[in-house]
């Protein structure tokens, strides 16, 4: 992985591999998935952003024939998901949350396993596990039973398990949830490295930072409705606010700070832990200067402030209900 | 946006030939799964196999006096085709409690996104079951030798071993049912001691059925694991066996008929 940021720019040349048009999930009454609709492109990163619950793992369910669609349509590769499920399964590939491996068995039996389920003849099929074990280095573990793995080299074989019959398309379920940041980092390489020799990869994410460094197209879920779309640089852009951040000396002052900025008519939020205020600017920048004036005649100490476009976080929780995300 | 073009990949729709084929060779794939899974839980295998032993030796040795007295043969004669069955029966529940452990697994939606036969999952471990369960009954033959028991012939042998893991492979699809039906190895293990001990006690394989009071004898002497009981201990015997053998390929193919569709029906419909 190296630190590029990632080509920020849809680019519409590349051809569309997964379409979804008004997908939508109900359990009871409770609606998972509401209207969705994106496209993902050959090539390209698309990550669906969104807190716990947001309805990520439904939609990829549906996109991968394991849970039926109750209203709209996706298609991958061109196939109708709906109409030819087990085409579609010929042609995708998943990892994470919602897939697994046989814990009783090794990394090689579990590609085997899987490998002879995709009818991959059997010579291509040694070769192919070989190359993979040794591309993804899971050498080290790769004759030993999977329920003796540590999170990171499970969640490399289920990523493998997913690329044995190179579908054109991937699904990844919060790939990275649960590593380690160095194991996290070393996937992200992995992902883009596929996704730029022409693999359509959908992964869901929870994380900000993981949908901003990786994905070339960001969808952010909700509750089960998307609320914004496009690289991460269009949504930063879309927000158009630059952002004060203050940083005050002492903690028990930011409930007092909190109040006073928002007797300035702006909205600041704070993590709960820290000393730091976010506070969107509505109205430009000198507006930063009447807030600081209203903390300086609080009394309130200031430590350090500083403006800064608004990142991915600022989008999120923008177009969020918050919580969950980091 | 939508005007680009499209990734199209030609994924033709196989023919029932070639459909017929890799159901086949999933089958295959998934047996040797669930066989070196088997193979890894050595005490699971050790536990299924034992069963079998433990039932000859608990009514050999302790009912054996009692009841022996209606049995009109040598009660070891009489007792080891039961057990047989006994043990596939045994041996069927697992494949229920098993099933359901393994449905509740991620790798079973690994399995479901995968372009594979869907009756291939339940078809592997109901195979896995009925080859542990051929051992088992071996053991049981191998114990019941010790105690005394003779076949009669070699051909009784095959066909009474043949019958009793032909009857516990129907009941696996029956359990198959049952766990794809309600996915919890707790329930199904539950759910079981309704057939299960009936089936078993109030059956030929013990005892005959004219020692059981009046009511439960047309139960005790109809239902499969008392036909099939009959069926093998006149072919372990040497005895003429008669309608025995057709009542119980009757009921084995009545048994698979039903559950072997209701449970991959019910493994697809859950997805």
């Amino acid at each position: 992985m190296t630190d590029d940021a990632p080509a920020q720019s849809v680019d519409a040349s590349r051809p569309i591999a997964v379409a979804a048009r008004g997908l939508s999930k109900s359990f009871g009454d409770t609606e998972a998935v509401v209207d969705l609709t994106f496209e993902a492109r050959a090539g390209e990163v698309t990550g669906l952003l969104g807190p716990n619950g947001a309805g990520k793992t439904t939609t990829i369910k549906m996109l991968t024939t394991l849970l039926s669609i109750d209203a709209g349509a996706a298609s991958i590769a061109g196939i109708d998901v709906a109409s030819r499920p087990d085409a579609v399964r010929r042609v995708i590939g998943l990892a994470g949350q919602s897939a697994a491996v046989d814990e009783k068995l090794t990394a090689r039996e579990n590609l085997q396993l899987f490998g002879r389920l995709y009818k991959i003849p059997s010579g291509e099929r040694t070769t192919r596990i070989d190359y993979l074990i040794e591309r993804f280095e899971l050498t080290d573990f790769a004759d030993r039973v999977a329920e003796t793995y540590s999170g990171g080299q499970r969640r490399r074989l289920d990523v493998v398990a997913s690329l044995i019959a190179s579908p054109p398309v991937l699904f990844l379920d919060e790939p990275t949830t649960g590593l380690d940041p160095h194991t996290r980092t070393e996937l992200w390489g992995e992902i883009r490295e596929l996704a730029d020799n022409g693999t359509a990869v959908v992964l869901t994410t929870q994380y900000l930072e993981e949908a901003d460094r990786l994905s070339d197209s960001i969808v952010i879920i909700d509750e089960g409705v998307m609320k914004a779309s496009g690289t991460s640089a269009d949504l930063k852009r879309d927000l158009e606010r630059d952002v004060l951040e203050v940083h005050v000396a002492s903690r028990s002052d930011l409930p007092q700070a909190a109040a006073s900025v928002a007797g300035t008519g702006a909205s600041a939020s704070s993590d709960p832990e820290g000393t730091r205020l976010q506070i969107p600017l509505t109205g430009g920048a000198h507006q930063s200067l009447s807030i600081l004036r209203a903390l300086d005649a609080e009394g309130i100490e200031v430590a350090d402030f500083q403006l800064r476009k608004p990142t991915l976080d600022d989008v999120f929780l923008a177009m969020t209900s918050g919580g969950g995300a980091r | 946006m939508t005007d680009a073009q499209t990734v199209s990949v030609a994924v033709p729709e196989p023919g029932l030939g070639q459909r017929f084929r890799w159901a086949i060779q999933d089958t295959v794939t998934m047996t040797w799964r669930d066989l070196l899974r088997t193979r890894r839980q050595p005490e699971m295998l050790s536990f299924a196999v034992i069963m079998g032993v433990f039932f000859l030796l608990l009514f050999y040795w302790v009912f054996g006096g009692a009841i022996a007295a209606g049995a009109g043969v040598d009660y070891i004669q009489y007792l080891v085709p039961g057990i047989f069955v006994i043990t596939t029966l045994t041996g069927a529940q697992q494949t229920g409690t098993g099933l359901a452990a393994d449905l509740g697994e991620g790798v079973t939606d690994r399995l479901r996104s995968m372009p594979m036969s869907q009756f291939a999952v339940l078809g592997g471990r109901t195979i896995a079951d009925a080859l542990r369960n051929i051992v088992g009954v071996l053991l049981v033959a191998l114990v019941g030798y010790l105690l005394g028991f003779r076949f009669a012939s070699i051909g009784g042998a095959i066909g009474a071993i043949a019958l009793a893991v032909g009857v516990g492979y129907a009941f696996s699809w029956m359990n198959a049912a049952i766990a794809a039906q309600v996915k919890s190895a707790e329930m199904v293990g539950m759910l079981s001691m309704f057939w299960l001990f009936p089936l078993m006690l109030a059956s030929t394989a013990f005892t005959p059925a004219e020692q059981m009071p009046g009511w439960l004898q047309g139960f005790a002497k109809w239902q499969p694991i008392s036909v099939v009981s009959d069926a093998a201990r006149n072919l372990s015997n040497g005895i003429p066996a008669g309608d025995t053998v057709l009542w119980s390929i009757i009921w084995i193919v009545v048994l698979l008929a039903v559950f072997v569709p209701m449970s991959v029906a019910i493994y697809r419909r859950s997805a």
